[in-house]
């Protein structure tokens, strides 16, 4: 697949989307840290993550990310390791270095400006104060953990977090104490056994499977850098393990070495005891480094000391500590982020275009059943027939197939919501406004296209809500309302649709300055009478900005006409409900994919039409006595008390010139985005259906009225009506000055 | 979909080109360009769209716009028959069907052959003829195909 790419840049590429991960994990992490929902292991996660950063960043060179990472990182051990605090300001301090963090990577990876130096340097500056504010650093010993991380060293290499458990080795290592089944095994390779491709990683795994063990590694004998001979062996381990297997059982481990190497297998006493414990907790992870390496690379081992020799090279003056862990890891940098993991998810990474063809290709299949179905049908086989009775089991197995590949595209909103945080701070900072980000249903799953397509009015609308929505902290006050405003964002499931609410408990929308907004630019006229209702929508109109001055914030020109454009290009509604005071709820419904849609199949004019079915609120027969002309020759229809306006769609789509008796045909009444009601009249109703969307810009263009396309089963295509831009078209035709909720402006294009 | 034609030769001196009749004229195209020929199978009509703009078919999957070619170069239009075809063609990234009479033979020549358009040409069709070949007393216009399809209407942005 990828012959032609450099695998350079194959390897950087992945490494910039583990970093979209791992600043995801890092924000998650500090969130739960500031929420004191951390524990031990959330600050470890932390740093960890930022670690990686810093060490894929220096296996690219990239300088200046691995300056911030590693001072960032610096301070991160210290809370790590217990001896500094991590109290509010310190949390605050890192949430914003995530954000520069975020930064760096963003400027390293080509996609945005430089750094903002100033702020950088700032932070560093804050960071460091944090770091060696109190207590100097000492030469601590790493905290011994099951998942516990190498301390880096100074030279940009990035060790690798190794957990001892995904090998099936014991992580605890505790001396063992001296029976008769405990060992001590010294290990010292010579050249040689580097030289036949054998791997001290892959031994030592081997030998942990005999029972729990402690590994402590001797490089007294590694010489200075000038002295270093690259190819000669110069470590040994001494291995302290609890085993019934045996002596024998311990040599066969070694069994095709055993020239190649100096081997003593001897029951533990008490002076090795002593030597092995007291190097153990370093000297652990080495092996778990070499360990991390022997896995990732066990198809291609390679002698130990060439491995070795790059650190000498890169590293002027090593000492013997920081040289011996971190070769290993060096050389798996970019790509061996993984088993650092706790308790990972199994997952694959897919080309989108796979699963693409896939849905493309399920798709034909749905058509396909359902032309089947259809002759069957029309060739007057029993219900009880064979043919039938299997098809309609295919029908079942085509739709969960179909389920099953659309969850496969199906992603939580979580990689959107996660961005949101750093919004709101650095908004709420710009506006001088105190404001608390609660979120929910991250979990909650839509399709890709979608969830890729929320992050632009999400940050609208928070940005809106923080800017217009939310009161300055003394106002609040006065108010009777805490000091720091409350932004929730949250997504849920509801009927087939994911729905995502972003409310704010701040003033709400002043309605009389709306209103007073839109008759001066004379959206509305003067003497509208409106509910509150339409009050609230009109800011939905193009054109439409409330904020007296043009804030950095939010008026940046676009408004929310654009976000509902936005929505509606995503087959979503977008609605409002404001209380005076007590703050606003903008609530966007939107399909769960872009793929299918549940349909009702019309005829009109002989053509085939779709209408979708969440617009859909009833379907009626017009009874003449029902329906009037006001004006000319506009027809309304009762229904439920209330007179909608009827729009015969063959005659609006141009399908035929002359109209038809209404009560001939069949009106749906239909209810846009907007919640203004209309009835459609067809000719006739053929039935409800899922159909497979397909688009009409891919080989043409968007056409007016038609939302996209469709195949039916009759192998035709069949067009999905658009019924916010046919009722607006209506009426546009018709009255273009606003009487209903829904105002229809002449420039109004409807991005289907 | 399988594209079996040999590239174009590098001096660029052959060319093949697929003939067609509309009426009593006849057209050609350049053969790249064209992905499969099937008949025609009645459209799906679009609002509102231009006369030319016959509708859409399936085509496997695919919703494929279908150009009466005719109409497009303003000559006389009739009603497609099962007798007429639809070509296939790529232009400019998209596939749209062309729907004409008959498509009648295949040619090759070179740049050379290839004459501009004469003056008497309404400004209509040559916007859409690249240049003329001369065979057999035939005359046979070469058309640009990018020129088919109309700009995209200020809706679309």
């Amino acid at each position: 697949m990828n012959d032609a790419v450099d695998p350079f840049e194959a390897i950087k590429v992945t490494f910039f989307q583990e970093c979209d991960e791992l600043l995801g994990d890092l924000e998650a992490g500090l969130l739960a840290i500031e929420s004191g929902a951390a524990d031990d292991e959330t600050v470890n996660a932390v740093f960890r993550a930022v670690h990686s950063v810093k060490g894929g960043a220096g296996a690219f060179g990239l300088d200046a990310l691995v300056r911030f990472a590693h001072v960032f990182e610096t301070l991160l051990d210290e809370i790590r390791s217990g001896r500094k605090p991590c109290d509010d300001v310190t949390v605050k301090t890192l949430l914003r270095a995530s954000d520069v963090l975020a930064d760096h990577i963003a400027a390293a990876r080509g996609q945005a400006a430089p750094v903002d130096e100033a702020r950088s340097a700032a932070l560093v500056a804050e960071l460091e104060m944090l770091t060696h504010g109190e207590a100097g650093v000492s030469a601590a010993e790493v905290a011994p953990e099951a998942v516990a991380v190498v301390e880096e060293d100074e030279f940009g290499f990035r060790p690798v977090a190794f957990d001892f458990a995904a090998l099936d080795i014991p992580d605890e290592a505790p001396a063992p104490t001296p029976t008769a089944t405990a060992w001590t095994v010294v290990f010292r390779p010579h050249s040689r056994m580097y030289a036949h491709a054998n791997e001290t990683g892959l031994l030592l795994r081997e030998l942990g499977r005999l029972g729990p063990m402690s590994v402590s590694l001797d490089i007294s004998a590694l010489p200075d850098l000038d002295q270093l001979v690259a190819e000669e062996g110069y470590l040994s381990w001494t291995v302290a393990i609890e085993t019934d297997a045996g002596e024998a059982a311990i040599r066969d481990v070694f069994d095709f070495v055993e020239s190649d190497c100096d081997l003593s297998v001897r029951p533990l006493g008490a002076v090795e005891t002593g030597t092995a414990s007291a190097s153990a907790p370093a000297d652990d992870f080495d092996v778990a480094a070499l360990l991390a390496r022997a896995q990732a690379e066990v198809v291609v081992p390679a002698p130990a000391p060439a491995v070795i020799a790059p650190t000498p090279v890169l590293a002027p003056a090593p000492t013997p500590v920081a040289a011996a862990p971190s070769p290993a890891p060096a050389t798996v940098a970019p790509s061996a982020p993984a088993p650092a993991q706790p308790a990972p998810a199994v997952t694959i990474r897919v080309d989108l275009d796979r699963v693409d063809r896939l849905i493309n290709v399920v798709g034909e299949l749905v058509i396909q059943q359902a032309m089947l179905a259809q002759r069957v049908i029309e060739s007057g086989l029993a219900r009880s027939s064979g043919i039938s009775v299997g098809l309609e089991d295919l029908e079942l197995l085509t739709r969960e197939i179909q389920d099953s590949v659309m969850a496969i595209r199906a992603q939580p909103v979580k990689s959107v919501f996660q961005r949101m945080p750093r919004l709101v701070r650095e908004v709420g900072e710009m506006t001088g406004k105190r404001v608390r980000l609660v979120t929910a249903g991250e979990d909650t799953e839509v399709d890709k296209t979608v969830v890729e397509r929320l992050a632009e009015p999400i940050t609208h609308m928070l940005r809106n809500a923080i800017d217009h929505g939310l009161e300055s902290p003394d106002d609040r006050v006065a108010a009777g309302k805490p000091a720091e405003g409350a932004v929730r964002l949250v997504a849920l499931h509801r009927s087939g649709r994911i729905v995502i609410e972003i409310s704010d408990d701040g003033r709400g929308i002043n309605r009389e300055r709306v209103k007073g907004i839109a008759v001066s630019r004379g959206l509305i006229p003067e003497d509208a009478v409106l509910t509150d209702d339409e009050i609230d929508n009109l800011i939905f109109l193009p054109g439409f900005s409330t904020a007296e001055t043009i804030t950095d914030v939010s008026g940046r020109g676009v408004g929310m006409d654009v976000v509902r454009r936005s929505i509606q290009a995503l087959g979503g509604r977008i609605s409002i409900a404001s209380t005076p005071g007590k703050g606003s709820t903008f609530t966007l419904s939107l399909p769960l994919t872009l793929a299918v849609l549940d349909g009702m199949v019309v005829t009109a004019a002989e053509q085939t039409l779709v209408a979708p079915l969440t617009a859909i609120v009833e379907s009626l027969t017009p009874r003449v006595q029902d329906i009037h002309h006001v004006g000319g020759h506009d027809a309304v229809i009762r229904f439920r008390d209330e007179f909608v306006p009827l729009i015969d769609v063959a005659m609006v789509m141009g399908f035929r010139d002359t109209p038809v008796p209404p009560a001939s045909g069949v009106a749906v009444v239909i209810e846009t985005e907007a919640g203004a009601r209309a009835a459609l009249l067809f000719d006739a109703i053929q039935g409800q259906r899922q159909v497979v969307i397909k688009s009409l810009e891919t080989n043409y263009q968007q056409v007016e009225g038609v939302a996209a396309a469709t195949i039916l089963g009759d192998g035709r295509v069949a067009l999905i009506l658009d019924v916010d831009a046919i009722v607006a078209n209506a009426r546009r035709k018709a009255r273009p000055d606003l009487t209903r909720s829904e105002p229809s402006r002449p420039d109004f294009k409807l991005a289907s | 979909m399988t594209e079996t034609f040999a590239p174009t030769p590098a001096n660029g001196a052959h060319r093949e080109l697929i003939a067609f009749r509309i009426g009593e004229q006849e057209f050609c195209v350049d053969i790249m360009s064209v992905r499969e020929i099937r008949g025609w199978t009645p459209a799906t009509p679009l609002p509102r769209a231009p006369g030319f703009m016959k509708g859409v078919i399936n085509l496997r999957g695919a919703v494929l716009p279908i150009i009466d070619l005719g109409a497009r170069f303003g000559l006389r239009t009739s009603e497609p028959t099962a007798r007429h075809v639809i070509m296939v063609a790529h232009i400019g990234g998209r596939m749209v069907g062309l729907l004409v009479d008959a498509v009648s033979d295949i040619i090759q020549l070179t740049d050379e052959a290839m004459q501009p358009t004469p003056d008497i040409a309404s400004d209509h069709v040559k916007s859409f003829v690249k240049g003329i070949f001369a065979i057999d007393g035939r005359m046979i216009s070469l058309i640009e195909l990018e020129h088919i399809i109309p700009e995209t209407e200020a809706e679309a942005a």
